[in-house]
């Protein structure tokens, strides 16, 4: 009898984590290879959430979405493919980042050139500045390089400091 | 009261076009009496802004639901608090504060400087009168707040009701946070119009350069902090109200608020290029009024629906006005500029490549390269669509992996700027300031490493945060060595006196401290955790050290909402610590839900429990608990930069404590010791 029962509760606790397991992959992915997966795309509710990030409960898109990540990790599909069925179904806008690929390469190529063109310009304008200043050591008391004379200059500045105070 | 506001909005459209053309000819003839009539006019405008928008606000404190924008944003239950906050909470309402943020800002303006910099100020006042014009043609043509409720009648004509109640202002928005974060934010916007004006001003007034940057300091200052309160603000009402865990998701309004703050940040740095050396005048002429673009550009984004965002509450075709007026802002400021550019001409050359000039070129570098990362990011789905055909979203992660070395790059020049010396920094001084902390940070990483964390750029950021520490506090340390050994006082109080002599540099280090802080709470994401778990009452989960037993649930009518609150007990090493209660509330008025989590916040970390709703499977109350690791700091931080910035806008305490306390030498002047002393620490640094 005690070991009917013992039987019994055993089941009972298995099926406790069966149904709990199944309850939770509603909401939550089962491998860790599913998550990462998920991570990479926006959940479609208009929410504007990376997928593994809506919070929304009752979310109908996001559940069907991570169904799907989940039923295709499962079956053994690449990553490659689930995005591509996710782009297929949803567009490009379905991603969380831009591919590394195609157009989306800009994006992704735009800040290193940023940062690569304006440290060129700052070390060209240092090294001017630096050429300048030497320059102007050696010819001092050189013609004027603007356009207005050195005379006009002056009278604007002491023109300023009179009209102005802090 | 609707009609009246509208009047008094209307006259104030007229007196701003008196001030923007009475101001322009009174440039050209000089009058006395002409300039002090576009003087009053522009006083007169904001003072009929304060009216219009005093008006809006007591319509919505004596419940007049026959004003559409009441009806659409409040309702009787609606508590006091929130009915102030509604003025801000749709496009009409928000577009007028915008208005009367700005006159705030014009109005203190005109008196500061009504007996001041006689040829300069026409100049301003025409400038703010014509930002001032653009909204307030918005206010009155495009998107008024005191349009009335009514319908048409058979007979062409137009029949005006009221109704009982309103539908009541947006859940998201009724939290404390609300109150003060839009104020906050929109005071940077607007701010950014003073130094703007005045650029402008001084470009088309031919003055070379220097003095409008020392005229608006201050409020280039005021503004800036303001902006970074309003952006944390914003990130902590993210966290405490949205439930999804974190503070910042790299939404385009979010990212539009963000942008200013670059350029400005990067403005406040390279002024000192201007104020010291007379170098960048032109830069810093471009970087204001790229400031002041941005603020119009992140306003415009907020409002067109060009990007899609969260923040999709003021959406509408008012996008193509500030389109035009963004089209203006440039004509007019490059016309300026390419007419007045030699008014601009550097006066003095760079020495040397290890300097604080070339250390403020590339902070400079950094902060822009950052902007213009996050503002092509925000836009990218819109030019992927122009030229691809199909959008391509940019979220969180793109922006992260953007924007962490690109953050990391500036904390090390926080750390390495403020320490290097104008003109030329010697070796020698080079080993003297940044060996210790270098060794310092060093051994820090060394130790983090050795305790397992292998986060990089986590590892990377506690370092330069360590390093950056070391150089303020040693900093601090030398200066206030000095006044110690003068003043027969502690090192604290020192340091404390210290601060107050040179409120610039030392509120600059504050600052800078602060955004060490934020820093490190930012560093702490990488070991973000949760779980999310279907709850029954009795149940628990684990997350870290932490245990989370739902006890109960239980339910409290309030006068404008219903919520459902669960009570989760926190037990830490089989030792119950205390209650959280998240709680989700429905609004009755809009049928709108929203969420209200509970956090316990630590300097260590946060738990963070969100109750989510009922699963739509079992019914059973859905638990998501997040550990998020240094939050805290984060808002600390912010706590500590507005002190700094505070700090920074007081005046330098006179040096009366070194003329009592130094030991004059025979036969020396009483002045004499009071510039030596300064002269001892003030060497290369500012």
């Amino acid at each position: 009898m005690i070991r009917f029962r013992r039987r019994s509760a055993r089941i009972a606790a298995t099926a406790l984590v069966v149904v709990a397991f199944c309850v939770n992959s509603a909401i939550a992915q089962k491998t860790p290879q599913a998550k990462k997966i998920g991570g990479k795309f926006l959940c479609m509710c208009t929410c504007n959430q990376v997928l593994t990030q809506c919070n929304h409960v009752g979310c109908t898109t996001s559940t069907s979405m991570l169904k799907k990540i989940d039923q295709a990790v499962a079956q053994g599909d690449s990553e490659e493919k689930i995005t591509q069925s996710f782009v297929q179904e949803f567009g490009t806008t379905v991603y969380a980042e831009p591919p590394k690929s195609g157009i989306s390469l800009v994006a992704w190529a735009m800040p290193t050139v940023y940062l690569i063109i304006g440290a060129v310009l700052v070390v060209f304008v240092i090294a001017r500045w630096r050429k300048v200043s030497v320059m102007s050591a050696r010819t001092a008391g050189a013609a004027h390089p603007s356009h207005i004379s050195q005379e006009l200059l002056d009278r604007a500045r002491s023109r300023a400091a009179r009209d102005t105070e802090d | 009261m609707d009609v009246f506001g509208s009047f008094a909005l209307l006259l104030a459209l007229v007196c701003a076009v008196y001030a923007f053309v009475g101001g322009i000819a009174a440039i050209y003839t000089r009058h006395p009496l002409l300039v002090k009539s576009t003087r009053q006019a522009g006083i007169a405008t904001c003072a009929l802004i304060f009216t219009a928008t005093f008006s809006l606000e007591y319509l919505f404190f004596s419940d007049n639901f026959s004003a559409a924008y009441v009806v659409s944003h409040s309702n009787r239950s609606l508590p006091t608090f929130y009915k102030v906050a509604a003025l801000w909470s749709g496009q009409e309402g928000s577009l007028l504060f915008w208005s009367f943020l700005l006159s705030v800002y014009v109005i203190s303006v005109l008196l500061v400087y009504r007996n001041k910099n006689g040829e300069l100020m026409p100049y301003v006042g025409v400038v703010l009168a014509g930002v001032q014009i653009f909204f307030l043609t918005l206010n009155n043509f495009v998107a008024s707040p005191f349009k009335s409720l009514g319908m048409q009648n058979p007979a062409g004509g137009f029949d005006f009701f009221t109704r009982i109640d309103g539908n009541g202002l947006n859940p998201l928005l009724q939290y404390p946070e609300m109150v003060i974060h839009p104020p906050n934010l929109y005071s940077g916007y607007t701010g950014f119009t003073i130094p703007f004006a005045f650029a402008l001003a001084a470009l088309l007034a031919r003055y070379p350069g220097e003095k409008w940057i020392h005229l608006t300091r201050k409020w280039t200052m005021i503004a800036w902090c303001f902006q970074t309160v309003g952006i944390l603000l914003g990130a902590h009402w993210a966290y405490a109200v949205l439930g999804w865990g974190g503070y910042w998701a790299w939404d385009p309004v979010e990212n539009a608020s963000l942008l200013p703050w670059l350029t400005g940040t990067a403005f406040l740095h390279s002024v000192m290029m201007q104020e010291k050396r007379g170098m960048m005048k032109v830069w810093n002429v471009w970087l204001v009024f790229t400031t002041f673009l941005l603020c119009i550009l992140g306003t415009f984004l907020t409002r067109s629906g060009v990007v899609s965002s969260v923040h999709a509450f003021a959406q509408s075709s008012i996008g193509s006005w500030f389109v035009g007026f963004m089209i203006v802002i440039v004509v007019v400021c490059f016309t300026a500029y390419v007419k007045n550019r030699d008014y601009l001409k550097s006066e003095n050359q760079l020495d040397s490549v290890v300097s604080r000039e070339s250390s403020f070129l590339f902070n400079n570098l950094i902060l822009l390269v950052s902007c213009i990362a996050v503002l092509s990011g925000t836009l990218f789905p819109v030019f992927s669509e122009w030229i691809s055909g199909s959008r391509i979203s940019v979220g969180t992660p793109f922006f992260n992996k953007v924007n962490i070395p690109i953050g990391l790059l500036l904390m090390f020049l926080t750390g390495i700027g403020p320490l290097l010396a104008w003109r030329k920094t010697s070796t020698d001084s080079l080993k003297r300031n940044f060996g210790w902390p270098l060794l310092v940070a060093l051994i820090s990483g060394a130790a983090l490493f050795a305790a397992g964390m292998r986060q990089f750029y986590s590892l990377v950021c506690f370092m330069l945060c360590i390093f950056v520490t070391a150089t303020i506090s040693m900093e601090f340390y030398r200066g206030a060595r000095v006044i110690k050994s003068r003043g027969n006082m502690n090192l604290f109080s020192a340091a404390y006196e210290l601060a107050w002599r040179n409120t610039r540099r030392y509120g600059g280090y504050i600052v800078h401290m602060g955004m060490v802080l934020i820093f490190i709470g930012l560093a702490g994401a990488a070991f973000n955790r949760d779980v999310q778990k279907d709850m029954q009452p009795g149940s628990t989960m684990q997350i870290g050290p932490y245990t989370l037993l739902l006890q109960s649930s239980d339910s409290k009518p309030e006068k404008n909402y219903s919520a459902e609150r669960m009570i989760v007990e926190v037990i830490k090493n089989n030792k119950p610590m205390m209650l959280l209660y998240p709680e989700r509330r429905f609004f009755t008025t809009n049928e709108q839900s929203g969420t209200m989590v509970a956090i316990y916040s630590t300097l260590l970390e946060d738990l963070y429990v969100v109750y989510a709703g009922q699963s739509p499977e079992t019914n059973a109350p859905v638990i998501h608990a997040y550990l998020n690791p240094l939050v805290k700091w984060i808002w600390l931080g912010g706590v500590i930069v507005v002190m700094g910035t505070i700090v920074a806008l007081m005046p330098n305490r006179r040096n009366v404590f070194v003329l009592s306390a130094v030991q004059q030498p025979a036969g020396a002047t009483p002045a004499a010791p009071a510039l030596q002393t300064s002269a001892t620490y003030r060497e290369g640094h500012d």
